[in-house]
């Protein structure tokens, strides 16, 4: 059962110019970019990403034990958005990026505080999956929630339908 | 990676066999054109197929069809099993899928694809494909030829990129109501056209090429979409006219949010 992240080239580059940007006080930056899902063989799934939502500087908390926190007022959004995009059963994936090059991971921070936002996705939007996307400067991994899962999945491959086009792959050197 | 195999492709760039390796290309129609294109993509590099090809192989193929012979007419041998032969011949360890149907019957193993090269004969046909790719997100490449006129034969083709976010089929002009509409009154059927090797081989070659370069970037073009118009009596392919006098940038006929599977909403 393949799982695909898939977006287009020109939302990529969107998301690499806004996530390289400096903060004023956060020491990265993050982000939320939308998705819908098509069908795979197999029961697989392609998770299609179709818009990003880059948050104010004056939404983050000035945290200096993680490289960046956010307030409730860009959550509030977010959920918000998500329960707007129930009909399109459109998901939300928290995106950020590490800036080595190679495949990526989560970092004991990220495992520890980013998968907790997670159930309040699904508590408004529960027949979408949602999930955490981190780019590195080449490379790309994500885990998907799909609908009503406790656990993600960590998905085979994160693509770039740009020019070049990106294979992402998991446990697979660039 | 064997170096030798592929030192004289070097300037594609130090990753471009590992990067042409990890592509999936969609090839839906192993004809003329389509014979062609596996065979140059399995030669370039390309690891990963998905095949489409419900067709078996005939006499009036011999004159066009890349690997056929007289012995595949007895045997009705598929295309799709020549494709297949002349990929794993040149690429042993390649992943091919192949479907002896058509795409539209199943069509979850296309969406794997990066990048489909359409190899169909009609416009609707065309125009499915192009739907499907934006809608899963996946770059389009188009080739397609006739011979107009009896009397003094001109022979005409396109090869055309569409991908997400860039200019699609109709807004470059190609496609359109008109075009469709005759076609359909012909119930699609386009009929045993003229067709000959070489204006294929063409095509096929610069629709390769578009491929390899949307994979290595070779050429730091990053051209978002692109129609060549081959003109097969002059024996060259240019910039379409028709978008080269194009007034639009953006798409208006693929809107970003209309991707993935369709939703039924409750009323």
């Amino acid at each position: 059962m393949k799982t695909e992240i898939r977006l287009n080239g020109a939302l990529y580059a969107k998301i690499i110019q806004d996530l390289t940007r400096p903060h004023p006080f956060a020491a990265e930056r993050v982000g939320f970019v939308f998705c819908r899902r098509g069908s795979l063989r197999d029961q697989g799934s392609l998770f299609l990403l179709t818009r990003y939502h880059s948050i104010p500087d004056n939404q983050y908390i000035d945290d200096p034990a993680v490289g960046a926190r956010i307030g409730s007022e860009a959550m509030t959004w977010a959920m918000q958005a998500v329960y707007h995009g129930r009909p399109a059963r459109e998901g939300i994936f928290h995106i950020h990026l590490h800036g080595h090059r190679g495949e990526t991971g989560m970092s004991g921070t990220d495992a520890r505080e980013i998968p907790k936002l997670i159930p309040g996705f699904q508590s408004v939007g529960r027949e979408a999956a949602h999930g955490i996307i981190i780019l590195s400067a080449d490379h790309g991994s994500g885990w998907v929630w799909l609908r009503g899962s406790a656990e993600p999945v960590h998905a085979d491959c994160v693509s770039v339908i740009g020019t070049p086009v990106g294979v992402f792959e998991r446990g697979r050197k660039k | 990676m064997n170096m030798d195999r592929y030192s004289r492709q070097s300037f594609l760039g130090p990753n471009a066999e590992e990067l042409l390796s990890r592509c999936t290309i969609g090839v839906p129609g192993l004809g003329g054109g389509g014979s062609h294109i596996v065979q140059q993509l399995a030669h370039i590099g390309f690891q990963r197929y998905v095949l489409y090809d419900d067709d078996v192989v005939e006499e009036s193929n011999l004159n066009r069809l890349i690997g056929a012979t007289p012995a595949d007419v007895l045997a009705a041998t598929l295309k799709l099993h020549l494709a297949k032969m002349m990929i794993y011949r040149l690429q042993p360890k390649a992943i091919v899928r192949g479907f002896a149907c058509k795409w539209q019957e199943n069509p979850e193993p296309l969406r794997e694809c990066q990048i489909v090269v359409g190899c169909v004969d009609s416009y609707k046909g065309r125009e499915e494909l192009e739907i499907a790719c934006r809608r899963y997100l996946m770059h389009y490449i188009d080739i397609g030829m006739d011979v107009h006129g009896k009397e003094r034969p001109v022979i005409g083709g396109q090869i055309i990129q569409s991908s997400p976010g860039g200019l699609c089929m109709r807004c470059m002009g190609f496609l359109t109501d008109e075009k469709l509409a005759t076609e359909a009154a012909r119930y699609g059927n386009a009929g045993p056209r003229p067709q000959v090797v070489w204006p294929n081989g063409v095509l096929a070659s610069t629709a390769v090429g578009l491929a390899v370069d949307l994979v290595t970037n070779w050429t730091r073009s990053g051209r978002s979409h692109a129609y060549l118009a081959y003109d097969g009596n002059a024996g060259t392919v240019k910039e379409s006219l028709t978008l080269r006098n194009l007034k639009i940038t953006a798409c208006p006929h693929f809107p970003d949010a209309d991707i993935g599977d369709p939703v039924l909403v409750a009323l």
